[in-house]
């Protein structure tokens, strides 16, 4: 395997009948060529991402510079920390647990109820799990907007966290009911000779074994609510706005103020990468939800 | 069983109803500003006729097929590229696997920020460094000829380590045995690409591919903070406009019959994409 792999890191390296001293050659430093391509790669493509982490944290006067011997501020950081932009990064961290925690407290009984029930439910639940997965934000914003205008719900937490279960409550019951498919039937049959009944079941045995996914999943939900944006900004505006929404807004009412906007978006990105490295094994799943077969 | 109930009473209520609410709106001339437009049955299929008139309507769909077409195959290639070079078990390798996923998960405003700085002239290092080598690039997103491909870079560039990361997980799939006998038969690079590996991704590449293009038609967040749909209309995507209908024109009826029409588009991809699922294998992961 190592060797055709070699080959297929760089293929045009390769040519068509080498001569055997030639091949040796690059074989010997495939590896390393493999390697090198593969710093060069990630480099080029996380530029723009290390750019802004590096002008959030320049000072003002030489914002745009790309010399690296600067002194780093905290700066704008500060303004930020002091102006209304806290109370939207606050907002968003209350929405984004809440609807994970909401989404996991519906999500997780019924994940276990489909993992032990017919298969033919479970085959049409995927479906619905696809589709709330694929429909286009926008035909749930129109309804949701003219929903909320009638019942007050506009410019809330609790609106939005009902519109972040549309598509974490799916993902939970779709993410969960693989993991708890993983725990042995006989752990949980040897619950039910003790005198377990059903539901102790679930939450002594099958809820404990599959904690690992169950943490996964929260993450997920809680990165795909963090990450939201178009909801945020047409069903609030300003009392329950969140980070996301925020910099749109000081960007509205103050322009282009570089070295805030950096700092911003570097505080909005932050979280994200790091629980993403920790859950990066479930992502695929996460993001083909309801498209796969475990 | 007592634990489904409330999670799909949960679900329906909040993805069927408003689905519902979406399809009756789209059947009314809904305008917020002008009362007595809510439930107005009386031309339950003018919005939809109109739509076939409007010319604006029908350039945002063409904006959105060049997007979604270009975007797609641009992060297929990339993906796949990527996927290719790291698949091979070294320190270094490993790492590019974990940071090649850092565009994937941002947040999409943030993409949009980025990028805004890189696309914004007189402050993006990359303008300077074209300028400093003699091959200055004119702005990019302020020009109706480039802005959709400055869009489509982006896009490409978020969504490719989607494509990277299933295609890695399918090439782990592979067995060994094809590959070591296409070794002993002499296959070189390319052959042992095109005949024994292709062949055991190219179903991934087809999920990959519809996953993508569904979300592509969502593209919304890099379309507001980049270009807000200009110059002109030039990035007025689909989706877009359905949003600029609604929240800037307040033509809520209109709107939802764009919406309607969008979901009923990405329920038929949906279902080849469920077809496809349930018919090949080598996409477990």
């Amino acid at each position: 395997m190592a060797g055709t792999t070699e080959a297929l890191a760089i293929p045009r390296a390769v040519p068509a009948a080498p001569p055997r001293a030639r091949l040796s050659v690059l074989r010997r430093h495939r590896r390393a060529i493999g390697d090198a391509a593969t710093l060069v790669l990630v480099l080029v493509v996380l530029f723009p991402f290390l750019w802004l982490l590096q002008m959030s944290i320049r000072p003002n006067d030489d914002i745009f510079g790309y010399d690296l011997a600067f002194t780093p501020t905290l700066e704008h950081y500060g303004v930020l920390w002091r102006g209304t932009f806290a109370g939207s990064f606050v907002n968003s961290v209350v929405i984004s647990l809440s609807s994970t925690a909401l989404a996991l407290l519906f999500g997780t009984p019924a994940a276990y109820a489909l993992s032990r029930g017919g298969f033919r439910r479970r085959r049409g639940i995927a479906l619905w799990i696809l589709a709330t997965r694929m429909a286009p934000p926008i035909a749930f914003t129109i309804p949701f907007f003219l929903a909320y205008r009638w019942i007050g719900l506009q410019d809330t937490q609790i609106g939005l966290i009902i519109v972040y279960l549309t598509f974490n409550l799916a993902l939970v019951i779709w993410m969960m009911q693989g993991f708890f498919e993983g725990v042995p039937r006989a752990l949980e049959e040897a619950a039910w000779i003790d005198g377990c009944g059903v539901w102790q079941t679930f939450l002594r045995v099958s809820l404990p074994l599959s904690a690992p996914g169950l943490a996964a999943t929260a993450v997920l939900c809680f990165i795909l609510s963090w990450n939201d944006f178009f909801f945020a900004l047409v069903l609030t505006r300003t009392n329950a706005s969140t980070a996301p929404v925020a910099i749109v807004n000081f960007i509205q009412y103050t322009g282009w103020e570089w070295g805030r906007i950096a700092a911003a978006a570097t505080l909005v990105m932050l979280p994200v990468v790091v629980f993403s490295m920790l859950v990066r094994n479930y992502l695929v799943k996460g993001l083909t939800a309801g498209g796969t077969k475990e | 069983m007592l634990g489904l109930a409330p999670a799909l009473i949960v679900l329906a209520a909040i993805t069927i109803a408003p689905a519902g609410y979406l399809f009756l709106t789209s059947l009314t001339p809904l305008n917020l500003t002008m009362p007595g437009t809510a439930w107005d049955f009386s031309g339950p299929h003018y919005n939809y006729l109109d739509l076939w008139e409007d010319e604006r309507f029908l350039r945002s769909a063409w904006f959105q097929a060049h997007l979604s077409v270009a975007t797609v195959a641009l992060q297929l290639l990339g993906g796949l590229g990527a996927a290719l070079l790291l698949n091979r078990d070294t320190p270094i390798r490993r790492f590019g696997r974990s940071a090649l996923l850092v565009p994937m998960v941002l947040p999409p405003i943030a993409v949009g920020i980025l990028w805004r700085v890189m696309y914004t002239v007189d402050i993006s290092p990359f303008h300077r460094f074209m300028a400093w080598i003699g091959l200055p690039v004119p702005p990019l997103t302020t020009d109706p000829d480039f802005a959709l491909w400055a869009i489509v870079l982006v896009d490409s560039w978020e969504w490719f380590p989607f494509t990277m990361l299933l295609v890695l997980a399918a090439l782990q799939m592979i067995p060994e045995s094809p590959i070591e006998a296409a070794r002993i038969d002499g296959a070189n690079g390319w052959q042992m690409f095109r005949y024994v590996l292709f062949p055991y991704i190219a179903p991934t590449l087809v999920v990959c591919a519809l996953f993508r293009l569904i979300d592509s038609i969502k593209a919304f967040p890099l379309i507001y903070v980049l270009t807000s749909g200009g110059p002109g209309d030039a990035t007025t995507v689909t989706n877009y406009y359905a949003f600029v209908q609604a929240f800037n024109f307040s033509l809520w009826g209109y709107a939802s019959a764009i919406a309607t029409l969008m979901v009923a588009t990405i329920f038929v991809i949906s279902w080849i994409i469920d077809r496809l699922g349930g018919n090949s294998d080598g996409r477990h992961d």
